[in-house]
């Protein structure tokens, strides 16, 4: 157990209200840059010797950077407990895809979509 | 139907019962805990998709007042105005664990504040937005919590399904119908030992 660093990945004008809220702000314009920023921030480790751990716990991404990611890159993003990537929705509005995101989730554990 | 690749021994049939037994077992298990995940799974996704709906709502208030602000203020004001934030977060995490699937618990700590510019050369739409923004932020935590843990006893759920039907619909069966094959075919020689002893019987007999 420990402390650990929230970030968050948009654009310019979104994320600089969440800086002031103590969170890293990490700026992408398009989805690669967003992905590749993920994979870095996931990469970092921080702790004593010996034992490492994440760096950070949560990354929150807007929601239209999420959209254009790879499948692949996503399982790959997500696989380990830590960090829990979260899309959110950006000030053009939700997108709905969170929403999706957790439909595919209910579908992969019970086999049909069980929602609304 | 598939029958194993064994010989019809009485060794094969031996460690094969004991095999089945295992599987069954091991099935009982699987099944118990596939019933677990599934109803903590229903607690979580429900939560989930309510809290997610309840961000989204208020997310997007809190953007439209930020860009409001934004708006009204020059860029390098804006920017200034926010540098000048106490606000300090920081995160601890801890592992729960369900039906051996690590569900991650976070809680929250922040200090300083975040309103801690000058009045003057701020508009006041930033103060609303930025007050937004912070009650909406413990929502946030929640989300990414909630959401994390689903997603990993959707994969916990989707392995174990897996497990369940492996064993259900492959392992089992094929045990039992390689047990049954063995059986059978023990059954047979036996009855043609019995066959060629009374043949040779009967011609000592008719020899004699």
């Amino acid at each position: 157990m420990g402390n650990y660093k929230i970030a968050i990945i948009g654009s310019r004008e979104t994320i600089l209200g969440f800086k002031a809220l103590g969170l890293e702000p990490v700026y992408a314009t398009n989805s690669s840059e967003a992905v590749e920023s993920m994979f870095s921030l996931k990469r970092e480790k921080m702790g004593a010797e010996g034992e490492s751990r994440n760096k950070y716990a949560i990354l929150f991404v807007m929601e239209d950077l999420m959209m254009d990611v790879t499948p692949d890159d996503y399982k790959k993003l997500t696989a380990d407990p830590l960090p829990a990537i979260i899309p959110l929705p950006s000030h053009l509005g939700s997108t709905g895809y969170g929403l999706k995101k957790l439909k595919g989730i209910v579908e992969r554990a019970v086999g049909m979509d069980i929602l609304n | 139907m598939a029958i194993l690749n064994v010989n019809a021994t009485r060794m094969a049939l031996l460690t094969l019962k004991k095999k089945i037994k295992s599987a069954k077992r091991g099935h009982k298990l699987l099944k118990d805990k596939q019933d677990g995940l599934m109803q903590k799974f229903m607690e979580v996704i429900r939560e989930a998709k309510a809290v997610r709906e309840e961000v989204e709502q208020k997310l997007g208030a809190a953007f439209k007042n930020f860009i409001r602000a934004n708006s009204l203020m020059e860029e390098e004001m804006l920017e200034g105005a926010l540098l000048y934030s106490t606000a300090k977060t920081e995160l601890k995490v801890e592992t729960k664990n369900v039906m051996s699937v690590r569900i991650p618990h976070f809680k929250l700590e922040t200090e300083g504040e975040v309103v801690s510019y000058g009045f003057l050369q701020t508009s006041g739409e930033l103060d609303i937005a930025l007050q937004s923004f912070q009650d909406t932020f413990p929502l946030l935590i929640k989300l990414a919590e909630i959401e994390k843990s689903a997603e990993a006893l959707a994969e916990e759920l989707e392995k174990t399904r897996r497990r369940v039907n492996a064993l259900e619909y492959r392992m089992i069966p094929d045990l039992k119908d390689t047990i049954k094959f063995i059986q059978m075919k023990l059954g047979e020689m036996e009855r043609g030992a019995i066959i060629n002893t009374m043949v040779v019987k009967a011609k000592i007999q008719a020899a004699a």
